[in-house]
């Protein structure tokens, strides 16, 4: 699942990069690195992403990624190319190579990888075909490291859960005993070795399917919908329970600087590896992840404010009294703001909050998941135009788990052209 | 690099002062002009990105073409003589619009955003810090430029928004036409070293010199 290349050859394959990139600049720009390179009269775009975080080791696994690594610890190296074939087709890749400054855990692969097709040139519709981004969510459009205001990610999109694909709880003690433990946990029914569980949405790899998008003329109407193999908690690249995920997205633009947008997914949750521990006739294909969201943001003079809800519910087979008869909940309500104090200075700060649904097993009632309150403040400074560094402190309060309260300090140096 | 460039054209402004060739009594008043050849409009081209529309940017390519002429070497008296004075930078179909702008010390620049998005122009530039904001369409902000150099702005929304203002010690500077012709009027007798930069950098650099009977003198550069 994931690709450990050894420090090395990651190394070499970044110093290869940049040796490219430093190539390219000389035909397209005196200056490098702020902008996009271009080569072949536009056809070919460059652009990329490097951030270096540093922080104390996470000893409660609050901010682990579905990639075994913190996200207060993230070192990243993205370049995305962008290849026009004509006016109706081109092509867009995103390599990541990324890793964590104390675990190592260190990856390179495709984040996204795409075909572009605009049917109509005098509307603004296109399909994306490949492996894309899915069309739900505020977040997911601005994940990258220059967008970030902070460092942490809200707790939706990176909190790892209890809950797994490939393994099931055989009834709700199961659930209840591992409670503040997602960044590493384990059931009987299906996958015997213990690993990670899903957060909500993942905001560190895309799905693979079909996205359209339209925007009205305006701008002030865009729709987006999606069908995918993967689902917003767990995305794939292969299918592995022979059913899609459809998800779609309505934002509006009411008012300049007011952005409200509306999201919906549906999409089937347990793969294959634990259909055999269902009722007879029973098919994974019937327990789904359905995700709803909302998000707003505003912006006026030199604030902005974001705010964005998130529920989501998975249904599990009943299979052992005290059964789970009921979807499994856990709902998110982030909140943030940014705020200008000079050129190239600013402030930030994000609330969080993330709640699980209340299950009953032998010995009472309680979450299924300890809900997990997150408040994170920093402040952003711009060396130039695209270097970036930012410090932020994060205080953690888990209602469950072995570690229940934590503070970390981060700092985090961004590039990007 | 660019802020190399602006420094090292802040400094040659500077450096201007010290550097005036001598004045003939009751000189007459000389044209320069010519013509910028530019093999390359810059491209202005949004980021690859898998989240925002594939949509291409609209162009104007005469307008990407803009280079300035300008003199190293000021006429003595030139710094008394520079008229400070009010110009626009456009924000539209998310482009800057000229792209760029050339005022002397003291002039104000005005941005108003013909778009109907939000823009936030800024610059980190040496010469002048500046952010002014997110601001609707049919709002304008200025700023005030008060030392010679070369001042980068973009937009905070839209990275691919950028554009260059040229702030001189001196009123002897011409922005080319769309179709890349430059005039500096009133010159007075002197040998002069001419500049003509283009996208952040010098590009190519004449030395004229303009005897007390001549009226207009044809000078080309090539900035390719």
């Amino acid at each position: 699942m994931i690709k450990h290349a050894p420090r090395s050859r990651l190394f070499a394959a970044i110093v290869a990069l940049l040796a490219h990139s430093s190539a390219a600049r000389i035909a397209s720009a005196d200056e490098w690195p702020d902008r996009p390179l271009t080569l072949f009269d536009d056809r070919v775009v460059l652009g990329g992403e490097a951030l270096v975080t540093a922080a104390p080791e996470d000893e409660g696994f609050f901010n682990y990624t579905d990639y075994d690594r913190s996200a207060l610890r993230l070192v990243r190296l993205g370049v995305t190319t962008s290849v026009r074939a004509n006016e109706h087709l081109s092509f867009l890749a995103e390599v990541r190579a990324e890793g964590d400054t104390g675990a190592g855990a260190w990856s390179g692969e495709p984040y996204a990888l795409l075909v572009r097709v605009r049917p109509w040139l005098n509307r603004s519709f296109e399909l994306q075909a490949g492996r894309i981004p899915p069309a739900f969510g505020g977040f997911l459009r601005r994940s990258y490291g220059r967008d970030n205001p902070l460092i942490g990610y809200p707790l939706a999109y990176q909190y790892l859960t209890t809950l797994r694909a490939d393994a099931l709880p055989r009834h709700a003690d199961d659930l209840l005993e591992r409670r503040g433990t997602g960044w590493y946990t384990g059931y009987n029914v299906g996958s015997a070795g213990w690993t990670h569980g899903v957060p909500l949405i993942s905001a560190f790899r895309y799905d693979t399917g079909v996205l359209g998008r339209y925007a009205s003329a305006s701008n002030r109407v865009e729709l987006l919908g999606s069908v995918t193999t993967g689902t917003l908690s767990r995305p794939r690249v292969r299918d592995d329970n022979g059913s899609p995920q459809v998800a779609g997205r309505v934002v509006l633009r009411p008012l300049t600087g007011l952005v409200a947008g509306l999201s919906a997914a549906r999409g089937a949750f347990l793969a294959n590896d634990v259909t055999y521990a269902l009722s007879e006739g029973g098919r994974a294909s019937e327990y789904a992840q359905r995700t709803l969201g909302a998000d707003v943001e505003y912006s006026r003079g030199y604030a902005v404010v974001r705010a964005e809800w998130v529920h989501a519910s998975w249904r599990l087979p009943a299979l052992e009294e005290p059964a789970l008869t009921d979807a499994l909940g856990a709902g998110s309500l982030s909140v943030e703001g940014r705020y200008t104090l000079a050129p190239g200075f600013y402030v930030a700060a994000r609330a969080d909050r993330l709640w699980f649904s209340t299950v009953s097993g032998t010995y009472g009632s309680a979450p299924w998941d300890a809900d997990v309150s997150r408040l994170e403040a920093g402040a952003g400074y711009s060396l130039i135009r695209n270097v970036i560094i930012k410090g932020s402190y994060q205080y953690n309060r888990r209602d469950g788990g072995r570690v229940r309260r934590a503070h970390y300090g981060a700092a985090q140096l961004v590039l990007w052209f | 690099m660019v802020l190399k460039s602006a420094a090292r054209t802040a400094a040659l402004l500077t450096l201007a002062f010290a550097l005036t060739p001598p004045v003939a009594g009751q000189p007459v008043r000389s044209i320069i002009r010519g013509q910028v050849s530019i093999d390359l409009a810059e491209t202005v081209v949004r980021r690859p990105s898998p989240t925002d529309p594939g949509e291409p940017l609209t162009r104007d390519a005469a307008d990407q073409r803009r280079a300035v002429v300008y003199f190293e070497t000021a006429p003595r008296g030139a710094f008394e003589d520079r008229d400070a004075n009010r110009a626009r930078l456009d924000q539209r179909n998310e482009r800057f619009v000229p792209r760029v702008v050339a005022v002397t010390v003291g002039s104000t620049v005005d941005f108003p955003n013909n778009d109907r998005t939000y823009h936030n122009v800024f610059s980190l530039s040496k010469t002048k810090r500046f952010d002014l904001g997110r601001y609707a369409a049919g709002h304008s902000k200025s700023v005030r430029f008060d030392r010679p150099g070369i001042v980068r702005v973009f937009c905070d929304i839209h990275s691919h928004m950028n554009a260059f203002i040229l702030v001189f010690a001196h009123r002897y500077f011409s922005v080319t036409d769309a179709s890349g012709r430059y005039e500096i009027d009133g010159v007075p007798p002197g040998t002069y070293t001419l500049s003509a930069w283009f996208d952040g950098s010098v590009r190519d650099q004449k030395t004229v010199t303009v005897t007390p009977d001549a009226r207009v003198l044809e000078v080309d550069f090539n900035a390719r």
